[in-house]
């Protein structure tokens, strides 16, 4: 019993430091205000813009009013990346859950 | 000889209902159908609704008492235990494909979410090596104190859950069963401490 309740305080612990660790996380949904979809830009064109940037796309989607891409870059990070549908300009990546890059502000 | 079939039959029939989300996965794999990376959801989510689906029989018994339902649940509570280990592996399966590079898994491997991951998997190999009747008969009762383990693995697994999706509801809602069935446990011990004092 010492050593299970041991375990789950650590587990515990380590549970927090994640979370606390990640504070960009409880955002849930990025929203990028993007009005009509009629007014977006076609998704190739982001592909091809994508494509320029060197990374590698795996998969690209409309998720909410944004642009969300998963794609390698060229040094091999896994990342999601939100792109504004009209302007097609990043504004946030996330690798692995953790905000790795906001356009200045943006607060979406 | 039909009464042995009988329980064998059962017990295949139930792993092989237990493989079957895995088999689709797997197969979508295959015929490039699906990403790896796509699967790494499901699997992950696979995994820890059984682990809570075998950590969700105990404190019911405790709370309702020995039904013939809750009975034959704490019989496959261990088969139940066993999957969530293998869906775990498999999520890690998937998780290497879509990686490709040992480089960039490592790379990544301090991120919170994903050092969590590893975490709650390497929590869960304990209990899940010691999942056989031998094993269980030779550690008697220490057998259970190593099956609390799956406790905090569930807790790190949940976080790590949590830090990828960048939404709490979905981990939330599956952790709420096991609080209602552990505060009806509570309320169970409570009661018959006070029955004894009582009497």
């Amino acid at each position: 019993m010492k050593l299970a309740g041991r375990i789950l305080s650590l587990a515990a612990a380590a549970a927090a430091l994640a979370l606390a660790a990640s504070p960009a996380h409880a955002d849930g949904n990025v929203k990028c205000d993007s009005g009509p979809s009629s007014s977006w830009q076609p998704m190739d064109k982001l592909k091809k813009k994508i494509w320029m940037q060197d990374w590698q796309l795996l998969k690209s989607q409309v998720e909410g009013d944004c642009y969300e891409v998963y794609a390698r870059t060229a040094d091999g990070m896994s990342i999601e990346a939100f792109f504004h549908p009209v302007t097609l300009e990043k504004l946030v990546v996330f690798r692995r859950g953790k905000e790795i890059y906001r356009k200045p502000g943006f607060g979406g | 000889m039909t009464r042995k079939a009988g329980p064998k039959a059962g017990k295949t029939l139930f792993w092989l209902l237990l493989a079957l989300p895995a088999i689709g996965m797997i197969s979508g794999l295959a015929r490039d159908t699906v990403l790896a990376m796509d699967l790494l959801h499901p699997s992950g989510e696979t995994a820890i609704r059984l682990m809570i689906l075998a950590m969700l029989p105990g404190p019911l018994a405790d709370f309702f008492g020995p039904s013939r339902f809750l009975r034959g649940w704490l019989a496959i509570r261990r088969n139940l235990g066993v999957a969530a280990f293998a869906y775990a592996l498999l999520h890690l399966a998937f998780y290497i494909i879509d990686m490709r590079l040992p480089a960039a898994m490592l790379g990544e491997l301090g991120l919170p979410g994903i050092w969590t991951g590893w975490l709650a998997l390497l929590m869960m190999i304990p209990p899940a090596a010691i999942s056989m009747d031998r094993a269980m008969r030779a550690l008697g009762r220490k057998w259970k104190t190593v099956q609390r383990i799956v406790y905090a693995a569930l807790l790190v697994a949940l976080a790590h859950w949590l830090l990828l999706d960048r939404e709490w509801q979905p981990a939330a809602i599956h952790l709420t069963p096991l609080i209602v069935a552990w505060s009806l446990r509570l309320a169970a011990r409570f009661g018959r401490r006070k029955e004894r004092a009582l009497s």
